[in-house]
């Protein structure tokens, strides 16, 4: 039998593609949407994160101008790549995987 | 809102990769944020508040850019993933809570052993500390007084015959003043005592007088009034006075209207023109109650020496010392030249304020503060070996936790845990011992010292960092020496090892390393203390030409208003003298200005008027002294010729004096010496006694040429009384003070106190250290002896199943003991080399305070050796009878 690889991304990384598979979005949703699940991180702690992404072309970024009340401003956004999609997906099979497994799993203190 | 341009110039600053992934896309963020929330503020305040946060955040974003940046370049790109910074230092929390459980309960489980070293650690840093305490006081500590390292006292000293004083003649003050540039200001001053009268009862008063410039020098803060203005030192100007801040508060009941007030001080009435602010002293180890201006003449008087004056000045900025020592003798030089006759041999010369005060007791106290380091030493040393025989017991615990995968650092921090651990533990204890015992040990500086800071010795910041840092350094000794035995080899080694671990060779040599260097430190101090000792026996073997016992001393002092002439003041000491010579248990009673011993070094020209002082030259300086006939009868000063002062002698009678013998066989040679004159100031006098020579400053002066001057020709207001009584002269004191004041209400008598205290206080530096280092070579050679027994009893231990082979083949149980001795003796000597050789460069350091003893003393060197072996022996006595004692059956049957 194959054995299987470990997930390639770590439980963040997996979060954020989740969230960008539903469409592009700013950094700053992304970085709220981490901090609703208790990953708060400072600005360019978040940064570094998508930087990453970015370099293992998962996702893929651009500054885009907006208008804020009669200001334009510009903001950072993402968008995730096919690999990066591919990617989450293998992630998401091996915790498929792993949750079917671990539901026949008796626990003893359950 | 618009990006500004400070966002864009901050990220100039990092790199250009951390610039574009990090700090660009989170300022675009806090943009978009702060514009929404501007947008939807009202008020100018909201808009600047946000605004400041903005800058903040910025700031902070900055700051969490370079944090990345910096944690990137030291943290390989394969760990980043690892624990942040926070996480790491909560990992190094966590482990160090951990090794402080695992110490406290490993000494928890040996009490003995942690008793042992802490109580060794306290003893040695307590003490240390508590001698830091009292040299920081003294020596350390800054003067009260502003920029107080620029203050510089001159001094004179007679080149002809070595002897300094303290002050300046009047005229020499005068010049050095007008021609002088070293100091920005310099002033004059002399302390007095007097009585304050017109504040209810009369006060006894410790008074400064000064020129209006030593405020400028001492910049002497004001609570209220004036200081002192050139016309309140002008001759014949009206009386003023600053009064201390503390006599106004309890003499003068705190009173605002003080400044129109007068008092009388002595006879002179007095107005209060300045209050000093609250704890204002001068000297610094004097209470300085009243400071009244002196009146100097203009320009400087014929008779150069016709009165003198204590200088100080401050030292001008960019002037060193040096600097102004080489004017001071540039001007000297001038003074010799321009007036041969008053100044030939005088040289004037600075010291800073501090060494002035502190004196001799300088380089005594930095040698105490070095002897007790030694004891420092030899308790770290002593609780090394300790730790060193412990370390080799849990060798195998070691051992089991590098096998498991610990790394040596691990164990390492473990092992310093403990050992800072043991040292903070004595450290604190010591402290304690310090607060208690540095006040004893300030109590024991001779108060003729005049040390300042000695009465607020105590624990404060920097005694404390002292402590801490002393107990740091130990901490540091302690983890190196129980590394010692954590070679890699011996670790490895010892877990496949028997459960009978043995020392490596470097712990081994680590061991009798340690015990050679506390018996090396153990013999500087014992030859310190010895030589010491030797010195106080010489010191108090010493015959200072006068029997000090049973003598009291009084200083005594008649109001000058009632005593104003001369004529008064001799029928008031005509009947105090007969009045205190009907008591019972007084012999005699006598009466002189300087008391001997004291360190008084006043002197005054010898002139034959047969043999005029050529020109150019100045005639030799004597000992001055002004005395009744009682004074010699008192201290039992031997009469060798002529006749003491009595009756005959009155102010209407011819001028006389008495000369010690050493005038007599110095410059009276093969002539009887009774019946010459010698020429004083403008008088012809003649000598009517010789008597015998006394050591006038000190014990360690020698026999000095003095020279008596009738009291009873010109008797003082202020007067020490000398009475020798027949029991304890202190019991007679009482009967004394009601004589005195039947005759004399008003008069005080202060500074009471025996001569034999005088005598011991002459030697009470060379006491001090003969007490103190004497206790430190006890501690040591103890301590010392602990080492060696712990040693000897570890050999004797490891080398049983070969002293049971030796045993077993037919060795005799002496030469057993022979063998474990000749190991004790080799340490010991190698320990006595080291510690000879140290104990004759330290000697030499304690030269001021050795009397007669060179500090190469064979008697101390042999001594403190003996002293050594002997201790050595007896150390290794019982491990050796141990050695002795071995089963070899048993012995060899249990390996």
């Amino acid at each position: 039998m194959q054995p299987r690889a470990l997930p390639a991304l770590t439980h963040l990384q997996y979060l954020v593609l989740g969230v960008l598979r539903t469409g592009p979005q700013p950094g700053r949703v992304l970085r709220q949407a981490l901090a609703s699940y208790g990953a708060r991180r400072s600005g360019p702690a978040f940064y570094q994160l998508m930087a990453r992404l970015e370099r293992a072309s998962l996702v893929e970024g651009w500054y885009e101008q907006i208008t804020v009340g009669d200001q334009n401003v510009t903001e950072r956004r993402y968008r995730v790549t096919p690999e990066g999609s591919r990617a989450w997906a293998r992630v998401r099979s091996f915790y498929d995987e792993v949750s079917r497994l671990s539901s026949r799993v008796r626990w003893s203190d359950a | 809102m618009r990006e500004g341009r400070w966002p864009a110039r901050l990220g100039r600053w990092l790199p250009e990769a951390a610039r574009r992934d990090l700090y660009q896309p989170a300022v675009a963020d806090l943009e978009v944020e702060c514009t929404r929330r501007l947008t939807e503020a009202g008020s100018r305040s909201s808009r600047a508040l946000l605004a400041a946060r903005r800058g903040l955040i910025l700031a902070w974003i900055f700051f969490e850019c370079v944090r990345i940046v910096v944690l990137q370049h030291l943290v390989p790109a394969a760990q980043t993933a690892r624990p942040t910074r926070r996480g790491r230092r909560r990992d190094m929390m966590d482990i160090l809570r951990h090794d402080l459980r695992h110490a406290l309960r490993l000494f928890g489980r040996e009490p003995a052993f942690a008793a042992a070293a802490v109580l060794v650690l306290t003893l040695g840093i307590g003490a240390t500390t508590a001698l830091f305490a009292v040299v920081e006081a003294a020596l350390l500590r800054p003067l009260p007084y502003r920029s107080a390292d620029a203050l510089v006292r001159v001094k004179h000293r007679d080149v002809r015959t070595g002897l300094a004083k303290p002050d300046i003649a009047l005229g020499d003050f005068i010049d050095l003043a007008a021609r002088q540039h070293a100091f920005e200001v310099f002033g004059g001053y002399y302390g007095f005592q007097s009585t304050l009268l017109g504040a209810g009862d009369p006060v006894r008063v410790q008074g400064l007088t000064a020129t209006p410039e030593l405020f400028e020098v001492l910049d002497l803060p004001l609570s209220m009034g004036r200081g002192f203005g050139p016309e309140d030192a002008r001759e014949g100007a009206a009386p003023v006075a600053i009064v201390s801040h503390e006599l106004w508060r309890t003499v003068l009941g705190s009173d605002a209207n003080v400044l129109s007030r007068s008092v009388r001080l002595g006879a002179t009435r007095t107005l209060i023109v300045g209050v000093a602010s609250p704890g204002f002293r001068f000297p610094p180890d004097q209470r300085t109650d009243v400071i009244v201006p002196i009146a100097l003449p203009v320009a400087a008087p014929g008779q150069r020496k016709s009165g003198w004056i204590y200088g100080l000045g401050r030292l001008r900025e960019g002037v060193a010392l040096e600097q102004a020592q080489a004017e001071l003798a540039t001007l000297s030089r001038q003074f010799e030249q321009a007036f041969p006759q008053q100044n030939q041999g005088s040289l004037y010369y600075v010291e800073s304020l501090r060494d002035a005060l502190v004196g001799d007791s300088k380089r005594p106290l930095l040698f105490l503060l070095a002897a007790v380091g030694f004891v420092l030493l030899i308790a770290c040393a002593n609780v090394g070996n300790l730790l060193l025989a412990r370390s080799l017991a849990r060798q195998q615990e070691f051992s089991i936790r590098l096998a498991l995968g610990a790394g040596r650092g691990r164990v390492i921090a473990q092992i310093v845990t403990e050992s800072t651990v043991l040292a903070l533990a004595g450290g604190l204890a010591a402290v304690a011992v310090a607060w208690w015992v540095a006040p004893m040990v300030a109590s024991l500086v001779p108060q003729t010292t005049a040390i300042p800071g000695l009465d607020r010795v105590g624990i404060n910041p920097l005694v404390l960092l002292f402590a801490l840092a002393v107990s740091l350094v130990a901490a540091l000794v302690f983890s190196g020496v129980s590394c010692a035995s954590l070679t890699r080899d011996g670790a490895r080694g010892s877990l496949a090892a028997s459960r009978r671990t043995t020392m490596t060779a470097s712990a081994r040599r680590a061991s009798s390393g340690l015990v050679e260097v506390e018996i090396a430190l153990a013999v500087i101090l014992l030859i310190g203390a010895v030589l010491t000792l030797r010195s106080f026996a010489n010191l108090l073997a010493v015959d200072p030409g006068f029997t000090a016992r049973g003598v009291l001393l009084v200083q005594l002092e008649l109001p000058a208003a009632r005593y104003a002439d001369a004529p008064a003041r001799r029928a008031f000491y005509d009947r105090a003298f007969a009045g205190l010579e009907a008591l019972p248990a007084v012999e005699t009673v006598g009466a002189g200005v300087v008391t001997p011993l004291a360190g008084n070094n006043w002197t005054v020209p010898l002139r034959r008027p047969e043999y005029p002082v050529p020109a150019g030259e100045r005639p030799p300086e004597v000992g001055w002294q002004a005395a009744s006939g009682g004074y010699f009868r008192a201290l039992n000063i031997p009469l060798r010729a002529g006749r003491l002062f009595d009756a005959r002698d009155t102010a209407e009678s011819a001028p006389v004096v008495i000369i010690s013998e050493s005038i007599a066989t110095q410059y009276f040679a093969g002539e009887d010496a009774v019946g010459q004159r010698v020429i004083v100031g403008d008088d012809v006098t003649e000598i009517v006694g010789v008597v015998g020579d006394i050591r006038r400053a000190a014990l360690t002066d020698t026999p000095r040429a003095d020279m008596y001057f009738p009291f009873e020709r010109q008797p003082r207001n202020s007067i020490g009384l000398f009475i020798r009584t027949a029991g304890d002269p202190l019991a007679t004191l009482p009967a004394i003070r009601t004589t005195v004041h039947q005759i004399e209400p008003d008069a005080v008598l202060y500074d009471t106190r025996t001569m034999a205290e005088v005598t011991a206080e002459s030697a009470a530096v060379t006491e001090l250290s003969m007490r103190l280092l004497g206790g430190f070579a006890i501690v040591a050679l103890a301590l010392a002896a602990v080492g060696v027994y712990s040693v000897m009893a570890y050999t004797v231990g490891r080398r049983s199943r070969e002293l049971a082979t030796r045993l077993a083949l037919g060795a005799s149980r002496s030469d057993i003991i022979r063998l474990v001795m000749r190991q004790a003796v080799l340490i010991a000597a190698v320990g006595l080399t080291i510690g000879m050789v140290g104990g004759l460069l330290a000697a030499r350091a304690l030269s001021t305070v050795l009397y007669d003893v060179p500090p190469w003393d064979p008697v101390a060197l042999a001594v403190a050796g003996a002293a050594l072996a002997a201790t050595t022996v007896a150390a290794s006595c019982l491990p050796a009878r141990r050695a002795s004692r071995v089963d070899p059956v048993r012995t060899l049957a249990a390996e």
